[in-house]
């Protein structure tokens, strides 16, 4: 029998509503973004009054796209964590009041995770996952019962290194798709690559970037060379850990993997290794509420037992911490 | 003798009327040409100085016989022993744990770490020989050295968890008089939640 699955994201920026049915069909995709105050970076409790407001909105937005009413929703799920915590607070209690309200059981899950299981829905069956956002980046793939860390930043994630570079230059929120419309030339200019293993870290790079903006480059060749730089990086961690796992998959998530130059760069990448490059569209990438409900709707067709814990935001909720019960 | 790696090719040629190894890292077409070549230079360079530091110690590394940067090519000695890895399923497993932990406090007294011990990258004839050096770097950092360990540790764990080769190799990396901060180092690593979980 078919089942509608709502989702509910609320971790960063963004606060999303997303309905899908459980043969994956998706019926709403409601977002609504945050934008910080020119030159500042995101302020959690700003950004969990702007939730509080919109996930309401959102709530009957989607529900109406979708042609359903409360009623013909058989699980809510929300993220629960990773994040920051006001703006997971403001999720959870919208989930909460909307479950509880229509008598719908509740499910808390890994925001990460998610990011990677909707990649699934693309036909990857066991790849590797490049999921690469504002705070997170980070290599990841399935081993014995867990979506095992495999390299990761060290310092901060890429996307809030190419948003703070962006706020230095005098772009606002969000800086990554800023930097790629000015990015021009094809001329690099030297900047720190940092490659440790399958670990990564970012803050070097960003720190010379701004440095060279500031004793005179153009911000076109600049912006050009910060995204050659890092996407490299990123390919060449997920090409280890293609080689090291034996897997023949590669899948994209995150934010910053909208960007077309990184698109392009992986799938060169997966074509030089012979492996398979996944791309979710774009609006499955950015943070999004149709991937949480379609990852609580993988775990609880598994038969997921929910516990107390689940219910409970965790804003240092990691990847590994998942058991993975439901494949 | 051919194996493709993450990050190049390692394959057996013959040079000069003997056989040895050579290694050529992967052109990789995503990287922009400039960066490719930056990157390919930095780490054959830094490759070949540090399989040079320690031959020059005596440490037994393959003998380097050539370094080109145009075609991005190692050749070196081929030494024809088995993995540590098959090594450690023979009654003297013992002995080569000590001799491996022994080999890798000579390698950190040279202030170098390997980056990727794993029983994969030892070889044993009547002693043993260390191989592949793509990640290792100059460094005295105990938290490099103990990032060694760990490495080491983990491929012990993952391929031979039917020896309890753990005790045995920290007894002997001990032996080194610069070990005691590394191992508290490696403590405060194998704590972290990412390597915790990592095991599962």
């Amino acid at each position: 029998m078919s089942t509608t699955i709502l989702g509910i994201e609320s971790t960063a920026h963004t606060a999303g509503v997303g309905i899908i049915t459980s043969e994956g069909t998706i019926l709403s995709n409601q977002r609504s973004v945050y934008i910080p105050e020119e030159g500042e970076g995101i302020h959690p409790r700003e950004a969990a009054n702007h939730h509080s407001e919109e996930l309401p909105k959102l709530f009957k937005k989607a529900l109406d796209e979708a042609n359903l009413s409360s009623r013909d929703i058989s699980l809510v799920s929300y993220a629960r964590g990773p994040g920051l915590g006001p703006c997971l607070r403001t999720g959870a209690t919208a989930a909460r009041a909307f479950a509880y309200s229509n008598d719908i059981p509740l499910l808390g899950v890994n925001h990460c995770v998610a990011h990677l299981e909707i990649g699934l829905l693309e036909g990857a069956k066991d790849p590797v996952l490049l999921y690469l956002s504002g705070a997170n980046t980070q290599v990841i793939a399935y081993a014995a019962g867990r979506y095992r860390v495999f390299g990761e930043t060290i310092d901060i994630g890429i996307g809030n290194g190419l948003d703070k570079f962006a706020r230095e230059a005098g772009m606002g929120f969000p800086g990554g798709p800023k930097l790629e419309k000015i990015a021009e030339g094809d001329e690099l200019i030297n900047l720190p690559y940092s490659v440790k293993g399958m670990d990564l870290a970012f803050s070097g790079l960003m720190t010379a970037a701004k440095q060279k903006l500031e004793s005179g480059y153009s911000l076109g060749q600049l912006a050009y060379s910060v995204q050659e730089t890092a996407f490299a990086m990123s390919c060449e961690v997920s090409e280890r850990a293609l080689a090291h796992t034996g897997k023949t998959e590669l899948v994209l998530g995150g934010g910053v993997a909208c960007n077309s130059r990184l698109r392009e760069m992986a799938m060169t990448m997966a074509s030089e290794r012979g492996v398979k490059c996944f791309v979710p569209e774009k609006a499955l990438c950015v943070d999004n509420g149709v991937m949480v409900a379609w990852l609580g709707h993988q775990m609880m067709n598994a038969d997921y037992q929910i516990t107390e814990e689940d219910n409970v935001v965790n804003q240092r909720y990691r990847t590994d911490m998942v058991e993975v019960t439901w494949r | 003798m051919k194996f493709r790696g993450a990050e190049a090719i390692v394959e057996t040629v013959e040079w000069n009327g003997q056989i040895v190894v050579s290694k050529v890292r992967n052109k990789r077409g995503y990287r922009h040409p400039s960066l490719e070549k930056r990157l390919v230079v930095e780490r054959l360079r830094s490759e070949s100085r540090i399989m040079e530091r320690l031959l020059s110690r005596g440490i037994s590394v393959p003998a380097l016989y050539s370094v080109n940067i145009s075609d991005n090519s190692l050749l070196m000695e081929y030494i024809d022993g088995s993995t540590l890895e098959k090594a450690l399923r023979e009654k003297d497993f013992k002995n080569h744990l000590v001799k491996t932990a022994e080999l890798l406090t000579m390698i950190h007294s040279c202030n170098v770490v390997h980056g990727d011990p794993t029983t994969s990258n030892f070889l044993v004839t009547d002693k043993i020989h260390v191989i592949d050096f793509g990640l290792s770097s100059i460094s005295e950092d105990d938290e490099d050295r103990a990032s060694d360990l760990r490495v080491f540790l983990e491929s012990l764990d993952s391929h031979h968890s039917e020896i309890n080769g753990r005790d045995i190799f920290l007894s002997a990396y001990t032996k080194w008089a610069k070990s005691k901060p590394v191992l508290e180092a490696l403590k405060v690593l194998e704590l972290r939640g990412r390597y915790n979980l990592m095991r599962g």
